[in-house]
Parts: C-alpha cells; sequence; structure tokens
C-alpha cells in the first residue's frame, strides 16, 4: 500500500462557470479524488462560500499584501522569461515574432513590477497571457513553500507554473489536457500558445488526454511521446431531472456550446435546412455564443428559417437542464472536441443523441448515432430518422443508458491515480 | 457403421443500399446489385468455385463413398443465375453424380415461421420449385433459417409431409446425451431430427485457423481420429456449417482445401465408417430418444438463440412493420413490389440491425455491410416507407373507380 500521496493541482476555472467545461472537469475530479489523496487546488480566484470537503484550496486572489511581500522578500530566478529574452527571437518554433516581442513583453512587465494582490474577473476575457504569467509567477513563489509528491496541472493556463516547478523542484509533472489550442484553432494554430503546450508536453512526465482521440492529436500535432499518454475519460455528476413543458410544436433540436468554428454550427444548420424541407414543423435550438453566432444568425434568416431556429444566447446550468428536458435530439458536430461532457448531459436525459467522431465522448457513448461533421446528408439523415424512428430512438437511449453506468468521476480518480501510481513505481 | 453426414450452408443475401429519406418517392429500387455482385463474385472465386471443384473430385475418388448435402437458399441461387452461371453450373454437376442432396428450406432464407406460417408454407414451396428446376430433385428434409428450430416447428415441418428436419444440438437440451443419435421432438411422430455435433463442426467452421487453439494446426489425420472415436457409441456424426467456412471464413492460406482434401480419405481408412446425405442419414438409423426444445434455438453464437436477429426496438419494429404488409402486398399483384417485399424478409437485415457486438464479438460487425446497425435500420426504414407508399398509391385510384 502507497503512503498517501500529496498531489499540488493547478486549475483556472473555479468555480467552474461554463457548462460541459474545464471548471467542471476540474471540480468533478477534485471531489472524487479526495478520499484517495491529499490535493492542494491553486486556483485564480476563490469566492467565499466555495468550499469541497477534503481538498484544499487556494485562491490566489486570497493571498494578501502582507503574505506577498513576505513571499516575495527573496524571489526565485524565472526561468521562461530569460529563456525567452535571452536565447533567440521566440519561444518556441511557432511563436511568430510578432507575438515573440510581445509575449516578452508581457513577462517584462509583469516579472520587473511591483507584485500586487492577484485579481481577476473574467477568467477568459481580457489580457489572459498576462494574468496567465502573474498566475505563474504569485503561485510558483507560493507553492516553493509546500510540500507535495506529484503536480498536476489543468491546461495551459497553468502549465507555466507546473513547469517551472517541476523544473526547480524535480517532482513528477502530470499535465491533465482537457483542450489543446488545436482543437480551439484548427489546423493553423501554431502560435504561443501552441508552443507553451508543445514545451509542456516535452517537460511532463506524464499526460493525461481526456480521450484516445485527443491523445493522438498530442501525438501528431505536438509530438509528445505516445509511452508518457494515458488517457482518462471524463465522468459526470448525477442530475436531478428538470420538468418542463415544451414551449413551441414540434420536434425539438437542440445544438449547445461555444458557438465557434470548433464546435461545427454551421454544420447544424446546413442539416436543419435539409431536415425543416422535410419536416417543416421540426424547431432548431442554438445555445450558446462565440465568434459565429451572428454569422449563423444572418444564415438561417438568408435561408427563411427564422422562425424554425432559436438562438439563445450563453445558457446557465438551470436554462440548460431546462433546453435539456423539453429536447427531443441533441446534437453535437464538433469538429474537434477532446472530450465533450454536454454530450453525456444530454444522454442523462435520456435525449438521442448524435455527435461527430472526432470527439472523445464519441469513445464512451457506443450506441450514440456519429457523423463525420462534413457529411451534411447523414447528419440531416440521422436527425430525420431520430425523430421518425421509435425503434432507433429506444435503441440509441438504451445503449447510452448503459455506457452511462460507467461514466463516472470516482473512475476517473481511480485511473488518475493510476496514472500517479505508473511515475512511482519507475522510481 | 457411423457415418458422416455434411450438410453446407449456401447463402447470399440481397442487401439494400444506403437507401436514404431523401431518395423515398424517387427511388423505388432497393437493393445494392453493384455490392451484391462484388461479394458474389468475391465469394465465388474464393469458395463456391474452388470447393465445388474438390467436392467434384472427391466424389469421384471415392466413387460414391463420400457424399454431401446441400442447403442454398433461393436469393443465392436467383444471383447465382443472374450474376454467376459459373457457379450455378458447377453446382448441377454435383448433383448429377448422384452422390448429393439438396435441402428443402425458405427460398428467401427468412424468419417467416415466426411471423406468417402462411408466407413460411409459399417460401418453401417456391424453393421446392426452383430445386426441383435447377437440380431435378424434391427435396425430403428440412433445414430452418439458421437452425432456427422448436418442437412446435417439427410438427409443422412433419404435417408438411417431410422425412427429417435439422437442428442444432444445443448442450441445454441435450444434457449430456450425445447429438451423434438420431432423435425426435415430443409432439412428433415419424420425423427426425439431425442434430448438430457442434464441437466436431466448429473445430472446422471456427477453430480451423485460430492460432492460439491447442489443436492448431489441424491436420486430417488428427481430425479423422476424432471422428472414429465416436466408433461405438454413436451412429451418424452431423457436420453442418456454412459453405463459406471454405476459402472465405477460413482462408484458402490456412490449409482448409489440403484439409478437406485428405479429411475423407482418412476417414474412410477406417472400414466401419461411410459419409451419408441428410436423407440417407435419416432413413439408416432409428429414432433414439426425444430432443425437446420449447424455445426456438438456433445455431448463432453462444446463446444459440434468436437474440442475433430480434430482440432490440430496431429489429422488432422493422420487422413487425414488414410483416403488417403482407396483406395489402398480396393484394396489389404487383410481382415488382412483392419481389422487394419478400426479399426484404431476408433474416440478414435483422441480423445487420443486432447491438449486440457492443457487449460480445466482432462477429456480426465483419458481416455487416454497413457502418453501424443504426444504418441499416435506418435505410431499411426508409425503403420500406417507400414501398408502403406505392401500395398505398397503387390502392388509391382503385378505389376512386368504385
Amino acid at each position: 500500500m502507497l503512503a498517501r500521496k500529496k498531489v499540488l493541482m493547478f486549475g483556472w476555472e473555479f468555480p467552474p462557470v461554463i457548462s460541459g467545461g474545464l471548471g467542471v472537469a476540474t471540480l468533478g475530479l477534485c471531489k472524487a479524488m479526495a478520499p484517495l489523496a491529499d490535493v492542494k487546488m491553486i486556483i485564480p480566484k476563490n469566492v467565499p462560500d466555495f468550499n469541497i470537503p477534503n481538498i484544499e484550496l487556494v485562491g490566489l486572489n486570497s493571498i494578501g499584501r502582507k503574505e506577498l511581500e513576505e513571499l516575495f522578500k527573496k524571489e526565485i530566478h524565472y526561468s521562461f522569461p530569460e529563456m525567452s529574452v535571452k536565447k533567440g527571437p521566440s519561444f518556441g518554433p511557432y511563436t511568430r515574432i510578432a507575438e515573440t516581442e510581445y509575449i516578452d513583453k508581457k513577462f517584462y512587465d509583469v516579472f520587473h513590477g511591483e507584485v500586487h494582490p492577484f485579481e481577476i474577473d473574467d477568467l477568459y476575457a481580457g489580457d489572459v497571457i498576462k494574468k496567465v504569467i502573474e498566475f505563474a509567477r504569485i503561485s510558483v513563489q507560493y507553492c516553493l513553500r509546500t510540500k507535495f509528491d506529484v503536480i498536476h496541472a489543468h491546461d495551459w493556463m497553468t502549465f507555466l507554473p507546473a513547469m517551472e516547478l517541476k523544473i526547480r523542484t524535480g517532482k513528477p509533472l502530470v499535465l491533465h489536457v482537457h483542450s489543446t489550442e488545436f482543437d480551439r484553432a484548427g489546423e493553423h494554430s501554431k502560435n504561443w500558445v501552441w508552443d507553451l503546450e508543445k514545451r509542456a508536453m516535452a517537460l511532463a512526465d506524464r499526460i493525461i488526454p481526456v480521450s484516445r482521440y485527443t491523445g493522438d492529436i498530442c501525438v501528431q500535432h505536438y509530438g509528445a511521446e505516445p509511452n508518457k499518454i494515458m488517457p482518462v475519460h471524463n465522468g459526470i455528476e448525477a442530475v436531478k431531472h428538470t420538468v418542463k413543458k415544451k414551449p413551441v410544436e414540434g420536434n425539438l433540436v437542440i445544438f449547445f456550446g461555444r458557438v465557434t468554428m470548433q464546435k461545427g454550427p454551421e454544420y447544424f444548420v446546413e442539416a436543419a435546412k435539409k431536415v425543416l424541407a422535410v419536416h417543416p414543423d421540426t424547431k432548431f435550438v442554438m445555445a450558446g455564443s462565440g465568434d459565429l453566432l451572428r454569422p449563423m444568425i444572418e444564415r438561417t434568416a438568408a435561408y427563411g428559417l427564422g422562425d424554425k431556429f432559436f438562438f439563445t444566447g450563453f445558457l446557465n446550468k438551470k436554462m440548460l437542464n431546462e433546453l435539456l428536458a423539453i429536447a427531443d435530439v441533441y446534437c453535437m458536430p464538433s469538429v474537434s472536441e477532446p472530450f465533450g461532457l454536454s454530450a453525456v448531459e444530454a444522454v442523462q436525459y435520456g435525449i438521442p443523441t448524435i455527435i461527430s467522431k472526432t470527439s472523445g465522448v464519441a469513445e464512451v457513448l457506443n450506441g450514440s448515432l456519429k457523423i463525420d461533421v462534413w457529411d451534411v446528408n447523414k447528419f440531416a439523415q440521422y436527425i430525420i430518422a431520430s425523430i421518425d424512428l421509435k425503434g432507433l430512438r429506444k435503441s440509441v437511449v438504451s445503449a447510452n443508458d448503459e455506457s452511462l453506468k460507467s461514466i463516472t468521476w470516482e473512475n476517473c480518480a481511480q485511473k488518475v491515480m493510476g496514472v500517479y501510481e505508473s511515475i512511482f513505481d519507475e522510481e | 457403421m457411423p457415418s458422416i453426414c455434411f450438410y453446407f450452408q449456401v447463402h447470399q443475401p440481397y442487401r439494400l443500399k444506403e437507401y436514404s429519406f431523401f431518395d423515398i418517392g424517387t427511388d423505388h429500387y432497393y437493393f445494392d446489385d453493384a455490392k451484391n455482385r462484388e461479394v458474389l463474385d468475391k465469394v465465388s472465386e474464393k469458395c463456391y468455385l474452388p470447393t465445388n471443384r474438390l467436392m467434384l473430385e472427391l466424389i469421384e475418388k471415392h466413387q460414391g463413398k463420400f457424399k454431401i448435402s446441400y442447403s442454398i437458399s433461393g436469393v443465392a441461387l436467383e444471383q447465382f443465375e443472374a450474376w454467376r452461371p459459373d457457379v450455378l453450373q458447377s453446382f448441377i454437376e454435383l448433383a448429377n453424380t448422384g452422390c448429393v442432396e439438396f435441402i428443402a428450406e425458405t427460398y428467401y432464407h427468412s424468419l417467416a415461421y415466426i411471423f406468417s406460417k402462411d408466407e413460411f408454407q409459399k417460401q418453401i414451396e417456391q424453393h421446392r420449385q426452383l430445386i426441383k428446376k435447377y437440380f431435378k430433385q424434391d427435396p425430403k428434409v428440412f433445414r430452418n433459417t439458421e437452425l432456427q428450430y422448436n418442437n412446435e416447428l417439427a410438427k409443422f415441418i412433419e404435417d408438411m409431409g417431410y422425412d427429417a428436419i435439422i437442428c442444432e444440438g444445443v448442450d441445454r437440451l441435450l444434457q449430456d446425451r450425445s447429438p451423434n443419435s438420431i432423435y425426435k421432438a415430443p409432439n412428433t411422430n415419424r420425423i427426425k431430427s439431425l442434430l448438430k455435433n457442434y464441437r466436431l463442426s466448429d473445430d472446422i467452421a471456427f477453430r480451423f485457423s485460430d492460432r492460439n487453439w491447442s489443436e492448431w494446426p489441424l491436420t486430417a489425420e488428427t481430425y479423422a481420429k476424432w471422428v472414429h472415436a465416436v466408433a461405438g457409441h454413436g451412429e451418424t456424426i452431423n457436420l453442418f456449417m456454412d459453405y463459406e467456412t471454405f476459402g472465405e471464413h477460413q482462408w484458402a492460406q490456412s490449409g482448409i482445401f489440403e484439409f478437406l482434401r485428405y479429411m475423407p480419405g482418412h476417414v474412410l481408412k477406417h472400414p466401419d465408417f461411410t459419409f451419408k446425405t441428410v436423407s440417407e442419414t435419416a432413413a439408416a438409423y432409428p429414432i433414439r430418444d426425444t430432443y425437446d426444445a420449447h424455445q426456438l434455438i438456433s445455431w448463432a453464437d453462444t446463446e444459440r438463440d434468436l437474440s442475433a436477429w430480434l430482440g432490440n426496438p430496431m429489429q422488432d419494429e422493422s420487422i413487425a412493420k414488414i410483416y403488417a404488409l403482407e396483406k395489402d402486398i398480396y393484394q396489389s399483384n404487383d410481382k415488382e413490389l412483392i419481389d422487394a417485399w419478400k426479399k426484404m424478409l431476408t433474416s440478414d437485415h435483422y441480423y445487420y440491425m443486432t447491438t449486440k457486438f457492443w457487449a460480445d464479438g466482432d462477429v456480426h460487425k465483419y458481416f455487416s455491410p454497413y457502418e453501424s446497425p443504426y444504418d441499416a435500420y435506418i435505410y431499411f426504414m426508409n425503403a420500406m416507407s417507400d414501398l408502403s407508399n406505392q401500395l398505398k398509391k397503387k390502392a388509391q385510384p382503385r378505389l376512386k373507380k368504385k
């Protein structure tokens, strides 16, 4: 029996803001890990009354000026700005020169500026990169005074401090990859974030992608060593079902998630157009916001489908549950989806699911209808069949129910512990 | 004097094309001729032609001592006639040797017995006519689709005048008794039930090329030794298998053809052993015991039941709805519609819809031409929807005339 391990975790979105997002996944994993290890979780900001039993949550925003002064009496020499500024024109092979100067300046500003208490409003807006660097500076200084056996970092925003600590302490580094720049921005995504991800993967002892699909991306697009990669699928928490009456006539087909290229909203619109040609009573809901929202609204208007399409904008958890309570078919035509927790949420509501083959969740929902996103004809046919054919709906829903049984955070936490053990076994 | 009864199943369905919802109303042809032809060509080259050639050689070589039986579905024969007359001709040559017997079955390799006794009888008769036409034989032994069988069916077939019926020798029904004797159903008088010896059959059909099998590589000598071991406590060893075992399921490289070439000779070295056709087997031995099958059994999967064809919501819905068209289809008197409907009764369509592979085995996946069971179901339902629309259209004008 191994001694209880001390895990130093880095998270970003905490408490969770986005449904099915990074925060939800980190929280679910943390809760399930509490009985198995001592987890200390470093996050940008903590809010009062948000606690996880048996997990030590450290919000950088709660470190006051006095404590900071104490911490920074002797500041370490941080590796990355040095590498970046002194060793040449770029942080990595793909950071553009203009971008390098821009990023260098941020490092310079942060590391040569005064240390003040960490503040952040919106975790995903404004100068995120600068916030990421500030977060790294303070958290590294803080963590060097604590004891830990393993470093576990969730997504690129937290990779800087995790790498620094690995270099300083020699403790094993585990990267948890919930999403990559490749997923978010596609083939031409090579930029500073991409470089950061690549470097972190090269330095890490283990990489935990949320699916085999994402693991393959780490290998093929980041050159990560395949033997470091140990995929662990996400879990999901049980839901209390919302009950709601349908406000509109006809079958309701839904899409939810960020309305960005990655999520494939235009395939949804094109498939809807084909479905409406034969089933004019069907209604479509696109829930979420993003840079493609306006183009999508314009496109449905141009097709004359405005009265069949509902754009809800961003939905919070409660509104989302109401939507799931009235939906008849769920679609996730993501071009690249590391996992896709929202598909599992739809499964919890017993809704037949159509998901893209390029998604992690396709590996665990064996019985879902699976599409190549570009095959709009097939996509439309699956929507039509899900509406028309009772046998299909029943089969998809019952197969999904079966899969749901093993999609738990407890399973996920067990496997993560297995990843740690695989490192300690080597030592 | 124990004997070996070889029976081979030959069947090819008319696979449906990827018939889209958007084809309904515009495209009234549902079958994938290109694919069906391609499969037929492939299997003809790899299995039917070389195996038939070898069977003919063996029959000639052993001068009447090597005998076999075939069950060839009507839809397979139809496709041979249309696309591979050379294969059909090679079966006719085998029939002409007098050492080959042809078995009765449903023309469409269907599940009609469960859903319509009327259609079931029609298909057996249709198949009988075809066997007479090509092979000049009147079948005396019946075999239901994929060896589906129960007591009630045995009685039904007895009443239709057959001498014997073929079925799987299922352990849970045999209860430690040997499949190597003739049995009867408890509710029948004279019809004989021939039980498959699944161990010795599967040694050839499934395990032959399995390198993890302790007996691999299996030689004709070894196999003949196992067969000879039955001497003294058995009368017939019923070896029933898909004909595609030779060259298709077990590739030529596995040595299956060499095995087949030498096995009969090794078996016949023992002076007490012979080969018999199904009718000869039934005629040669008395009924020894009863075989009580209340539930429908089959030769499929480890369950030996119908769960590969029926049971999930897609299979149950599609098959119920296609049989629900039976009356209207015949009333339409439209040859093409009736033909399409009947081809859609073929059991393979429902087999492609099985979701069992999510739990057990990739066997079904290998045999399915579609990407998923959902696709199989959707194409089927789309095609059926068009068929049903056509029926309605045909019915309407007549009503108006009245």
